[in-house]
């Protein structure tokens, strides 16, 4: 993939690559890039995770405290 | 009794002086007797003298008749009258032949005392309460913000200042209409009925005070005139009867919607408390912002609670897929095949491939075989398949 996948999309690939592994009916060095790939997505998703919270405790601080 | 004799002077019948004198006396004389109630002035009498003079006067309207009664006789009721008491004179008229002058000839004379008034008013009283005048039913409601309070006062009663003065103490902006009239002596129950009508009929008073004042019996006594009384019940509006002693009880009391003893007391009925109402209001007002407030602050909950979901969803979604990608990141680490080459296990390759059976090999064929940390190559020596 060229573009950085959105974290959706980048789920979605996770998701099918475990499915797949689960199987175990892909060839080993095959299994070998597809672990590598997962590796990879996981890591994306966790940081669009983080960045994404990152964004809501900004938009809380600036929001203020609830009530009064 | 001699003849009245007349001179005759053509056509014209003509009697002496002593004789027309004579012909009343004896026409007068033939009238049945009659009681006269008055009081007594000019008493005079006189050891010397066989007949006994006095005056009686209408205490309502002032007329007087001169009375005349024979001393024996007066000195024999053992009296001891005094100018100004009332009596009952039982007589008829007589003439003063010699003068021509009109007495009332009494044959007895009563004293109509304190007891005697006390009895007449005592029959009013049950003859109006039987009619129902003095009845609880009949009682109004006093209204609680008059336009106007109508005050009945004598002209110089002092009764009229603290009066006056209680009831704007008490409600300052209160207008007060006032009618002063005689409340004592003979034109007092007609002054009284007059001006209750004139205060009743003002377009803005919507309760009377009929202030009469304490006062000997007597001072008081046109406040039981029947006239006076049936005026109080039928007033147009409530009537308050105010100020006098708590032991005097005048008809117009039990005629009165509401009796006071005091002018406070008279105030405190007809006008409502300035200070209480304010204070009144004040409390209404704060309850009423009390309320606004306490709205306010629930709102103001819910909202808060509502933001903290609103606060809260994001980060539960994103809880949630940090979960699941976890869960997917542990997944996948079990499946790992380097894990596999970690625990000791090895992947040997020939020129066709990843090898998985022994009998696809031959000896002295090269194998590549990839550890958890690089790979070595190597020869086939012997196969088992």
């Amino acid at each position: 993939m060229s573009e950085e996948p959105t974290f959706e999309q980048a789920q979605r690939e996770l998701d099918e690559i475990v499915d797949r592994l689960e199987r175990g009916d892909a060839p080993i060095d095959d299994a070998i890039a597809l672990w590598r790939r997962g590796e990879q997505l996981y890591r994306r998703c966790i940081e669009l995770l983080d960045a994404a919270e990152g964004r809501i405790e900004e938009l809380d601080r600036s929001s203020g405290p609830a009530g009064e | 009794m001699a003849k009245v004799e007349a001179t005759v002077y053509g056509d014209r019948k003509v009697y002496a002086v002593s004789a027309f004198n004579r012909g009343v006396a004896s026409w007068l004389g033939r009238l049945p007797e009659v009681w006269v109630e008055g009081e007594v002035t000019e008493l005079r009498r006189n050891e010397a003298w066989a007949t006994c003079f006095l005056t009686l006067k209408d205490p309502e309207t002032g007329a007087t008749l001169p009375v005349t009664i024979a001393r024996r006789t007066f000195d024999g009721l053992r009296l001891d009258l005094v100018d100004g008491e009332r009596v009952h004179a039982q007589g008829r008229p007589g003439l003063y032949e010699a003068k021509g002058a009109l007495a009332f000839r009494a044959s007895t004379i009563e004293r109509f005392g304190l007891g005697d008034h006390l009895a007449a008013l005592e029959r009013l009283k049950r003859a109006l309460a039987a009619e129902g005048l003095f009845a609880q039913e009949r009682k109004r409601p006093l209204p609680r913000f008059p336009r106007a309070v109508g005050l009945l006062t004598g002209v110089d009663a002092a009764a009229r200042g603290d009066l006056v003065a209680a009831i704007t103490a008490r409600f300052p902006p209160a207008r007060i209409v006032i009618a002063e009239t005689r409340v004592q002596g003979a034109a007092a129950a007609k002054g009284i009925v007059r001006s209750l009508a004139a205060l009743a009929a003002h377009p803005e008073v919507d309760v009377v005070i009929l202030s009469r004042g304490g006062g000997s019996f007597e001072d008081l006594l046109p406040f039981s005139d029947e006239l006076v009384v049936r005026a109080v019940a039928g007033c147009p509006v409530p009537v308050v009867s105010a100020v006098g002693h708590e032991q005097d009880t005048p008809l117009c009391d039990l005629a009165a919607d509401v009796r006071a003893s005091t002018p406070t007391a008279a105030a405190r009925l007809v006008v409502p408390d300035l200070d209480e109402l304010t204070a009144g209001l004040g409390r209404s007002r704060e309850r009423l912002g009390a309320a606004v407030r306490r709205r306010l602050a629930q709102d103001r909950t819910s909202l808060a609670r509502i933001a903290d979901r609103l606060r809260a969803g994001p980060r539960l979604m994103l809880e949630r897929r940090r979960a699941a990608v976890r869960a997917s990141g542990g997944r996948l680490r079990v499946l790992s095949p380097q894990a596999t080459l970690e625990r000791g296990y090895a992947i040997a390759r020939s020129a066709a491939g990843v090898v998985r059976r022994a009998a696809d090999l031959g000896p002295g064929e090269r194998v590549d075989v990839q550890l958890a940390a690089g790979s070595v190559g190597a020869r086939v020596e012997e196969v088992t398949p």
